[in-house]
């Protein structure tokens, strides 16, 4: 049995930062990060650019071993959890390792989530989270043909894109009717799909896939309404669900993720959560949700670790609000907050000459609700920030619609002084 | 009588000039200057032997005797061995440094060439400025011949010193009549007097020295607390500091004696006294004219002796009262008076030493010798004289002013 | 201890929002006029005021924190985020992590773009006229002395906002331990460097000397160590009053003699430890509790002796003023202070305006300190032997006298006469001065 006072499990962007966190407070107490990958620290995020050949693996580390050994962490890859005991405080591996911690943190993300379509286990297909898969996809898509991609989030449509430049025939099967669902109002929603009509890819929006088939080295995905689609190249990119299979023993309450308090604690003493795989309170309306995106897993893993580490300077997590900035085809859409309307909010929405770019601002009262602009830079950390502290925009109203980058550099700028 | 050692030599010269002289034989590190009448020729006497390169010493010509005693108490606090000396107004202008040095326990040598103190305005003898300090916590020590003031001068260092007193030591001479007169003198060899005072030994327990930091005369007192405590520490380890001198002093000059010949009385000197019935008691270089006098009063038959206080403070009780012991009146000159008690501060101190005694003899307190008067042996005649009656219970009502029908 | 980093500084009370920042930033970075390549934006607030959007070099950097690709890193030695074009897939997930617009996608050239600080020479700060942009370096102090032991004891006990005890620590770092300080009476002991009861509130020696004699028992220190030899540099911290008044005497003696010593005096115009009397430095109109306030006075009716210039008459091997809201200015000169203490006399006079004594808030004292300065109500200067006077920190267009007063609860009461009358004085001391730095300049030049 090994022991560490702080045990981090995962080594990504939660992981990290909450170590950073603990070594700000405490530069000696034992720390340990443990994780499945075998690699040294990188992001899901970067995957994409893998897999379009943009990124070397090599070459998109976030931390050295150096970092590691400068900050006394023993950093231990390749070991995947495999249970918890809350109660004895220890953390035994799929390895049959076992560690006593003082203060555990779980930080282990997200799994592809796999949609329960029939056949779909006995065809080959692809999903994006690890570095292996990124690895597996890109040299796939070298030689892809057709490629089916199901599910119109940020991973297929990165992929989708990817392919299309690679010179495959590309499917998009979305079952909302419009991609990036949740960040874009369908407005928004069309210019990107549009973007993607013309490059060739042929998007099925509002359609369900209800079998999968062997066909040769490849296979065929039905649609609802009949239709199979051929593919040589599938990828899964549906959705994710927290990875918290080693809590199955209890001990430790979750949801549709850990469940946590604004200090990212679980409801066992000593355990923390944050990232992907917790489920925290959301900016709106309180309600916990797993937010799924990187800037969250950044804050949740700095609450968390300078909780763990007792530093009187935590602040309360305020609650997650979706953030989004997405690059297709070299065009930028950015999404800050909420994108609907609806009562009692306001709605400025603004179309550019050609309709080339778009801008939504969405406002309640004299706060700021959400901002989503395609094509139309806007500070998405001013936009985040304004959002967070709902500062009050009355005096400034008219020029933050018209202008909301400069006015929104302006405000940020008085509140920094 | 003295012998003159082998090596020593014989010179003539003032009061001034034997001090300095002094003072180049007890090798000083840093001496520091201002002048002041009737000091002015015993610095400029030590400047030109640091000029001539006889005294090895730094020279610091500073712009009053305030600073002269600050820079003074810099140089012992670094270690260095020290000298200045001055009279009446500088003494005043310096007291603000100069009661610092007792309590900082710094073993400074300095003469007081003594002189009236203002006003009305005078630049000449008197030891109203060195009776002025007498609570200063320095140690006075009062000269009565020149040789003596040069020989009392080394002897003062090794007083100061040493490691039960680490006291400053004021070596007064009168103004006028020691500090210009002249006489023959020896002039001890240096390589002897090396021997006698050994290396300087200034701030081993006292330092600003980055080796040994420390912080030097913190607050200490305070309402509460330790504070208060840790003073009369201080306060009485200077008064045993003090008392403890009156051992060491003879111990020196028993030794200077041993080494040089010349045994002065360290604390108290009995002259003519065996058989005496009563006895004169001097101070500083009026003594002279008062043993001729008294020499001449015993061949007329008179039983009179004299008591020469050489050491003012510590105040020589013991020694004093022993002298008193043997006589049954007593007439104290004073060249200095004390307000509070319209006498001089001698017969005012030494009424506490006959109380010792347990014997109420008569006592009169004279004062003579202000502004540079001379209490000639003519005065002294009268002295006795007037003393005798006592020894009937003639004593006057109040103070016999020596020179006030002068003309 | 940590590394610090300079930086650029925006001063908003000074923009009038002209871009020549914006210009002279696109020129250096892209090589065009197009200000929407600058990396520095200025942008307008309404009536006439302007605010900043630049990157700030955060030693706690968000957009590194979510950048995904290791694209974005913050430079160890520089302290500027660097940003590796090779590495980044413009993702902007950077511009989420920013809350200052200081990383930017820019349409024109299609990535982000960040400031850079010109690699320490920002092109930016050099074309401002009006000095709103100033490209702070202090950090230097910080690298080179941040881990030089503090030579006085934690937890002295000065006033909240005092700048004393900045300004000794600072002093003391400096000169290191081969110094003995002395402390005459005043806020400097009183707050418990000389220490009390037996125990020191310094690690090298210090000791308290009367309030009169400082700069001559540290003239007898210094003799009888130059005589054993040894480098030990002689140290005054001591009050405006110990230096101007009761302690002049000494130190115009030491002056004269130009005895080897380092002395500082640390001007708050008083005394200010002992129940705020006035002192020979209290300048004209302050309240003290010995020139007050009623119906029949208005508080010192008489000037400051100027005594910085009353030392440089005396051919002291250096003199100089200071102001601790000129750390960098002050170090300089702590400097040549000490190297010119090795041979002669060198004085520091610095201002050290008192929250306590001067009744202004204890949160402003560095404000009023700059504000002293700003206002030209002191001056910045130095002098050496053969070189002459020469302003180190020119300001030649003063905030008026009135902005410097109104901080000040001391000046509370002045009647329109009487700031008439310190106006003038200002305008008088500075030309005097001015007189001083023209003769010498011309002399140095012909
Ligand atoms: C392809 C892709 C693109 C994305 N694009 C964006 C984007 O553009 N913007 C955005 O905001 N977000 C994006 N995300 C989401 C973002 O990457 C995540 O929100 C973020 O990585 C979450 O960080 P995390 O530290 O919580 O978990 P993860 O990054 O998921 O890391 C989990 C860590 O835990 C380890 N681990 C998992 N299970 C175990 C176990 N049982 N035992 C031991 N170790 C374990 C893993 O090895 C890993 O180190 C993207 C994600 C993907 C996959």
């Amino acid at each position: 049995m090994r022991n560490s006072k702080y045990l981090i499990v995962g080594s990504s962007h939660a992981a990290l930062e909450a170590a950073a966190a603990i070594r700000m407070q405490d530069p000696d107490g034992a720390l340990a990060m443990v994780t499945r990958d075998t690699r040294l620290p990188y992001s899901p995020t970067i995957l994409p650019y893998v897999v379009s050949g943009r990124s070397e693996p090599e070459r998109i580390l976030l931390r050295d071993e150096a970092w590691f050994a400068d900050n006394a962490i023993g950093f231990v890859r390749g070991e995947t959890l495999a249970a918890v005991d809350a109660a004895a405080r220890t953390a035994r591996f799929a390895s049959g390792a076992e560690w006593r911690y003082e203060k555990l943190l779980l930080a282990t993300g997200a799994a592809p989530a796999i949609p329960p379509v029939k056949g779909l286990a006995e065809v080959p297909f692809h999903v994006l989270r690890s570095m292996d898969d990124a690895v597996r996809l890109r040299d796939a898509i070298a030689t892809a043909r057709r490629a089916v991609v199901l599910g119109a989030g940020l991973i297929g449509m990165h992929a989708a894109e990817n392919l299309a430049k690679a010179g495959a025939a590309v499917t998009v099967v979305e079952m909302q009717a419009q991609v990036l669902p949740g960040y874009f109002e369908p407005d928004a929603a069309r210019m990107i799909e549009r973007a993607f009509a013309a490059k060739g890819v042929t998007m099925e929006m509002g359609r369900t896939v209800t079998a999968a088939e062997p066909r040769g080295q490849g296979c065929a995905v039905i649609l609802d309404d009949g239709r199979a689609i051929e593919a040589d190249l599938l990828l899964v990119s549906t959705g994710v669900k927290p990875e918290m299979a080693y809590l199955a023993g209890g001990g430790v309450d979750t949801d549709r993720g850990i469940l946590v308090d604004d200090r990212m604690r679980s409801s066992a003493p000593g355990i923390w959560a944050a990232g992907d795989v917790a489920q925290a309170r959301g900016f709106y309306d309180g309600a916990k949700v797993v937010a799924g995106i990187l800037p969250n897993a950044v804050e949740q893993g700095r609450i968390a670790g300078m909780d763990m580490a007792e530093d009187e300077g935590v602040k309360s997590f305020p609650g997650s609000v979706p953030l989004n900035t997405y690059t297709f085809f070299g065009q930028q859409a950015i999404s800050v907050g909420l994108s609907a309307g609806g009562e009692g909010r306001e709605v400025h929405e603004t179309v550019g000459e050609g309709g080339k770019s778009y801008r939504r601002i969405v406002l309640e009262g004299d706060r700021l609700r959400g901002v989503s602009a395609i094509n139309d830079f806007v500070d998405a950390g001013i936009m985040w920030q304004l959002v967070l502290r709902q500062v009050d925009l009355s005096a400034v109203k008219a020029d933050f619609v018209a202008r909301p980058l400069e006015t929104g550099r302006m405000l940020m700028s008085r509140i920094w002084r | 009588m003295s012998k003159i050692s082998n090596s020593s030599r014989v010179i003539v010269c003032d009061g001034n000039e034997a001090a300095a002289l002094g003072v180049g034989l007890a090798r000083p590190d840093v001496v520091a200057v201002y002048p002041i009448t009737p000091q002015s020729s015993l610095v400029e006497y030590v400047s030109q032997m640091i000029a001539d390169g006889r005294l090895q010493a730094e020279l610091m010509n500073v712009e009053g005797e305030h600073s002269v005693m600050s820079a003074l108490q810099g140089a012992a606090l670094a270690g260095g061995r020290t000298y200045t000396a001055t009279s009446g107004p500088g003494l005043a202008f310096m007291f603000e440094p100069y009661i610092r040095a007792p309590g900082l326990r710094l073993p400074m040598v300095a003469s007081l060439v003594t002189r009236d103190l203002l006003t009305p305005q005078c630049v000449w003898g008197g030891q109203q400025d060195a009776m002025s300090v007498r609570e200063a916590g320095w140690i006075q020590i009062y000269c009565e011949t020149v040789q003596e003031v040069l020989d009392t001068i080394v002897m003062a260092y090794k007083i100061a010193e040493h490691h039960d007193v680490m006291l400053p030591v004021n070596v007064c001479h009168d103004g006028n009549y020691l500090s210009y007169g002249v006489s023959r003198v020896e002039l001890p060899d240096q390589a002897e007097v090396d021997a006698f005072l050994g290396p300087r030994d200034v701030n081993w327990h006292v330092a600003l020295d980055p080796a040994r930091p420390m912080a030097v005369d913190p607050l200490t007192g305070g309402a509460g607390g330790g504070g208060p405590a840790m003073f009369v520490k201080y306060r009485k380890g200077l008064c045993n500091g003090m008392q403890n001198a009156l051992r060491v002093i003879s111990e020196v000059h028993a030794e200077w004696g041993e080494r040089f010949g010349r045994f002065h009385a360290p604390l108290v000197e009995e002259y003519s006294l065996d058989g005496a019935d009563y006895a004169l008691v001097t101070i500083g270089s009026m003594t002279g004219a008062a043993k001729d006098a008294v020499d001449a009063a015993r061949e007329a038959g008179e039983k009179v002796g004299l008591i020469k206080v050489k050491t003012f403070r510590p105040f020589p009780v013991e020694a004093l009262s022993a002298a008193f012991a043997k006589v049954k009146a007593v007439g104290i000159v004073d060249r200095a008076v004390s307000f509070g008690w319209n006498s001089g501060p001698v017969y005012q101190e030494s009424l506490g030493a006959l109380y010792r005694t347990g014997r109420h003899i008569p006592a009169i307190s004279f004062i003579g010798g202000l502004a540079g008067a001379d209490i000639t042996a003519e005065h002294f005649a009268r002295i006795i004289e007037t003393t005798a009656k006592a020894v009937t219970g003639a004593v006057p009502d109040g103070p016999v002013w020596v020179n006030e029908n002068d003309q | 201890m940590g590394k610090s980093f300079n930086t650029i500084q925006f001063h908003a009370d000074r923009c009038d929002g002209c871009g020549d920042c914006m210009t002279a930033c696109a020129q250096a970075k892209a090589g065009t006029d197009d200000l929407a390549q600058s990396r520095i934006r200025i942008v307008p607030a309404g009536g006439g005021v302007y605010e900043l959007a630049l990157c700030r070099q955060c030693g706690d950097p968000k957009c590194v924190m979510n950048c995904p690709s290791g694209a974005l890193t913050k430079n160890a030695a520089t302290g500027v985020i660097d940003w590796d074009w090779g590495k980044c897939v413009n993702c902007l997930l950077c511009t989420v992590g920013c809350a200052y617009a200081g990383i930017v996608f820019e349409a024109e050239v299609g990535h982000v773009t960040k400031c850079d600080t010109c690699d320490g020479d920002p092109a930016c700060v050099k074309v401002c006229p009006h000095g709103a942009l100033e490209y702070k370096t202090v950090a230097g102090i910080f690298n080179e002395y941040g881990d030089k032991e503090d030579l006085f004891a934690p937890g002295l006990s000065a006033c909240q906002g005092c700048n004393s005890e900045l300004l000794i620590r600072h002093t003391l770092r400096k000169v290191g331990p081969e110094t003995v300080v002395a402390a005459p009476p005043g806020c400097i002991p009183g707050m418990g460097t000389v220490g009390y009861n037996g125990k020191t509130g310094c690690k090298v020696p210090i000791f308290h000397p009367l309030l009169t004699n400082t700069a001559s028992m540290l003239a007898g220190l210094k003799k009888q160590y130059n005589r054993m030899g040894r480098d030990v540099t002689m140290l005054a911290l001591a009050g405006d009053g110990g230096t101007a008044d009761v302690g002049f005497q000494s130190l115009s003696g030491a002056a004269e003699r130009n005895d080897q010593m380092l002395f500082v005096c640390v001007d708050n115009e008083g005394y200010m430890n002992t129940g705020m009397q006035a002192s020979g430095a209290t300048s004209f109109g302050s309240w003290t509790s010995t020139t007050p306030v009623g119906s029949a006075m208005k508080g010192k009716s008489t000037e400051a002796k100027n005594l910085p210039v009353v030392m440089m008459m005396h051919n002291c091997s250096y003199v100089a003023t200071a102001s601790t809201a000129f750390l960098e200015d002050y170090y300089a000169k702590l400097e040549k202070a000490i190297e010119a203490s090795k041979h002669g006399m060198a004085y520091l006079h610095v201002y050290a305006p008192c929250p306590t004594g001067w009744r202004f808030s204890s949160a402003m004292t560095t404000q009023v300190c700059r504000m002293q300065v700003l206002s030209n109500f002191v001056t910045l200067w130095e002098f050496e032997p053969g070189r002459g006077l020469r302003f180190t920190h020119p300001v030649d267009r003063p905030r008026t006298i009135e902005e410097y007063l109104k901080l000040i609860g001391k000046y509370k009461h002045l009647e329109p006469e009487q700031v008439a009358h310190i106006r003038k004085s200002v305008h008088d001391k500075v030309a005097f001065l001015k007189r001083f730095a023209a003769a010498d300049a011309a002399a140095a030049a012909g």
